[in-house]
């Protein structure tokens, strides 16, 4: 068996009875990567973890690990070991056996593995609880029994289906670090499913936005958040405003569009350039728009661009920053995020008329449909998820 | 509101009176059957005691004209351990495959439970003239077996049935992961996991069987089960042995209840005790490392539903 834990997902779809659940994808992680795939529910994530698990064989295409195709292989031939949500433990057996449930399978006597299933406790600060049965630990207890006994079969790479979700919040953050450091100290590939966009991008060298049984971008954190590829992603990772419109002109490398209410966009054009009438979508950032407050209501704001005048409908303090959401009207809402020493030197109120503006070398473009919303009708905004984490 | 002076409303008397009625007539005849049986040598079959003796319950194993008790008891013990052991074998194999949505599963499903609507005795006599038919001689072992797992079966399968709803296959992925072999999960992981459910469907198999009537009546063949037995001895015995005998099976059924009860009780206690007991000693062992035993346990529990 190969040691690499290179995964290599080449043209998979998976299909139940009728239902496209992954549709035709290709992608490649890296040995040793933190891979998060990333997307609400029932965007097929899940199917792409038990495929390369070996719990589902795909419809058609090649799933490669360490360049060999494990298609039709057992898990344990894969070398890759799976942390199931909410764990599974077995509730028969201790902690203890739980975690010595890979040994006992292959036959290793009963004194071995105890005491190599004690070793990997003590590892984790588990080994006084080791003659307990699961049902008598705390959640977080669970989780890192769970981790061990994946992890006593020596991975190439670790499959993790929601593993903070059962968590409450505190643990939910300390746990996503530990999972971190762990793969950093194991060396090994770690794909790791969610639908909470701040757990991606905490913790993932690699970010993977599904939507619909297809990826909509695969990128660095970083990149997945300041340069969305689609209005999709921007709009489901938070963080961005969304604008669309016709392209009026091109020139000097920026491209001006106008939307339906007739407010006038900038933005840069790289590799692509659009052409004169072709409807586009670009982006900017919360933390890059300045807003001002007006003496006078509704000002006629004329041909300039970069510029949307509203209301302020609501402010919310977020510690360094300040969450300011303006009513413009024929629009959906804009989202400015002013850094909170600023906001205090020149303070806003609800009800406010209020100015936004933004530099064009700011805006980022945008490709694809540009009313592909994520599901639930309103984007999740990042702030949000901070303390409305989903509860089972 | 119509309340009492004590404020229970009127509801609560009606609904005692009506419970109370139906645990006399739950218990009143069984108590009678069960005192009568303790009646003196010269007593007859309705109350008054005639004294108190043990004298039915020797004439019964002595087996005057009493009937056939031992041998009939033996033969409805058996025939029910038969019972039990496929019933348990077959319902555990029904509940694993209904799991997947095999062609012709409904039509399966609902053959297997027509025999729990299909009036007993008739049910019985189609046993018995099919052996008629090919020239076999009923019997216990045989064609009254075959009549009475067509009642245990289905009871065993919605057993399974529901058993099988509350279990999570994630258990068995998570077994398969950890490289068990198909076989090795079955056992390692699943069985278990069903146990408590699995006496459950051991226990009805076991009692349906023991007394079981009318499906056997027919097809039994020469030799008696020992609720036929009894049948027999209500027409031609006319002394208390019938009571004593009545008092007999029931222990024997309690016994039975009891014992499947006790092993459930037993398995979780063990698991739990095991738990407590190496818990102790863990928190001896920390006294001596100075680490208190919770000391890793997190800070909120709120997570762990």
């Amino acid at each position: 068996m190969a040691q690499s834990g290179h995964i290599e997902l080449r043209s998979v779809t998976k299909r139940f009875d009728q239902t496209l659940a992954v549709d035709d994808i290709s992608l490649t992680i890296p040995h040793g990567s933190y891979c998060c795939l990333l997307g609400p529910s029932g965007c097929g994530k899940t199917t792409i973890l038990r495929m390369i698990a070996g719990h589902e064989a795909p419809t058609a295409g090649d799933i490669r690990i360490g360049g060999e195709s494990v298609v039709g292989l057992p898990p344990v031939r894969r070398g890759t070991a799976m942390m199931f949500q909410n764990y599974a433990l077995f509730p028969h057996l201790t902690v203890l056996d739980n975690v010595a449930f890979n040994l006992r399978a292959r036959g290793v006597g009963k004194a071995e593995r105890h005491q190599r299933a004690r070793e990997v406790l003590a590892q984790v600060q588990l080994d006084q609880f080791a003659e307990r049965m699961p049902a008598q630990l705390s959640g977080g207890q669970q989780q890192r029994v769970a981790l061990s006994r994946a992890l006593i079969t020596k991975p190439r790479v670790l499959l993790l289906d929601e593993p903070l979700s059962a968590l409450d919040e505190f643990l939910r953050l300390q746990m996503r670090g530990e999972l971190r450091r762990i793969q950093r100290e194991l060396g090994i590939t770690f794909v790791h499913v969610t639908h909470t966009q701040l757990e991606a991008i905490a913790v993932a060298d690699l970010v993977v936005v599904m939507e619909e049984g297809r990826i909509e971008q695969a990128a660095s954190a970083h990149e997945i958040y300041t340069l969305p590829a689609t209005a999709y992603v921007a709009r489901f990772m938070g963080g961005q405003n969304v604008l669309a419109g016709t392209v009026i002109s091109v020139d000097g490398g920026a491209a001006t569009l106008v939307d339906g209410t007739g407010a006038r966009f900038a933005t840069p054009v790289k590799s692509m350039t659009p052409a004169k009438g072709e409807e586009i979508s670009c982006c900017i950032q919360r933390d890059r728009v300045e807003v001002e407050k007006l003496r006078a209501p509704s000002p006629s704001l004329g041909e300039a661009t970069n510029v949307l005048a509203g209301t302020v409908h609501a402010i919310e303090y977020q510690g360094s920053y300040v969450k300011v959401t303006i009513d413009v009207p024929g629009r959906e809402q804009f989202v400015a995020n002013l850094a909170a020493h600023a906001f205090l030197i020149a303070p806003l109120d609800i009800g406010d008329a209020v100015v936004a503006r933004w530099a064009t070398e700011n805006v980022h473009l945008l490709t694809g449909d540009s009313t592909k919303t994520p599901t639930g009708v309103r984007p999740p905004p990042l702030e949000a998820r901070r303390d409305g984490s989903r509860r089972r | 509101m119509a309340r009492s002076s004590n404020g229970r409303p009127w509801t609560f008397y009606a609904l005692a009176a009506f419970f109370t009625l139906f645990v006399l007539f739950l218990y009143g005849p069984m108590s009678a059957i069960f005192i009568l049986s303790f009646q003196g040598p010269t007593g007859g079959l309705t109350f008054p005691m005639n004294g108190v003796s043990l004298h039915w319950f020797k004439a019964l194993v002595a087996q005057q004209r009493s009937g056939d008790f031992v041998g009939s008891f033996s033969r409805s013990i058996m025939l029910a351990i038969i019972v039990l052991a496929i019933t348990v074998v077959i319902s555990i194999m029904a509940g694993l495959a209904f799991r997947y949505r095999f062609r012709g599963a409904t039509a399966v499903f609902y053959m297997a439970i027509a025999s729990l609507i299909m009036p007993g005795l008739l049910l019985g006599l189609g046993v018995g003239l099919m052996f008629q038919f090919a020239h076999v001689s009923p019997a216990w072992f045989s064609s009254a077996l075959g009549a009475q797992l067509t009642w245990t079966l289905p009871f065993g399968l919605l057993i399974m049935f529901a058993v099988f709803s509350r279990f999570n296959r994630a258990y068995e992925e998570a077994a398969r992961d950890l490289g068990a072999s198909p076989w090795q999960t079955l056992w390692l992981v699943v069985l278990p996991i069903l146990l408590p459910g699995i006496i459950g469907v051991a226990l009805f198999g076991f009692t349906l069987s023991y007394d079981e009537f009318p499906r056997t009546l027919i097809p039994i063949g020469s030799r008696n089960t020992l609720p036929l037995e009894i049948w027999a001895m209500t027409t031609d015995v006319t002394s208390p042995a019938l009571y004593a005998l009545g008092t007999l099976t029931t222990a024997v059924s309690f016994v039975v209840i009891a014992v499947a009860l006790t092993s459930i009780a037993v398995i979780q206690r063990r698991r739990a005790r095991r738990q407590r007991r190496r818990t102790d000693e863990a928190e001896a062992g920390s006294a001596r490392t100075g680490r208190p035993p919770g000391s890793v346990r997190a800070p909120t529990r709120s997570g762990d539903a």
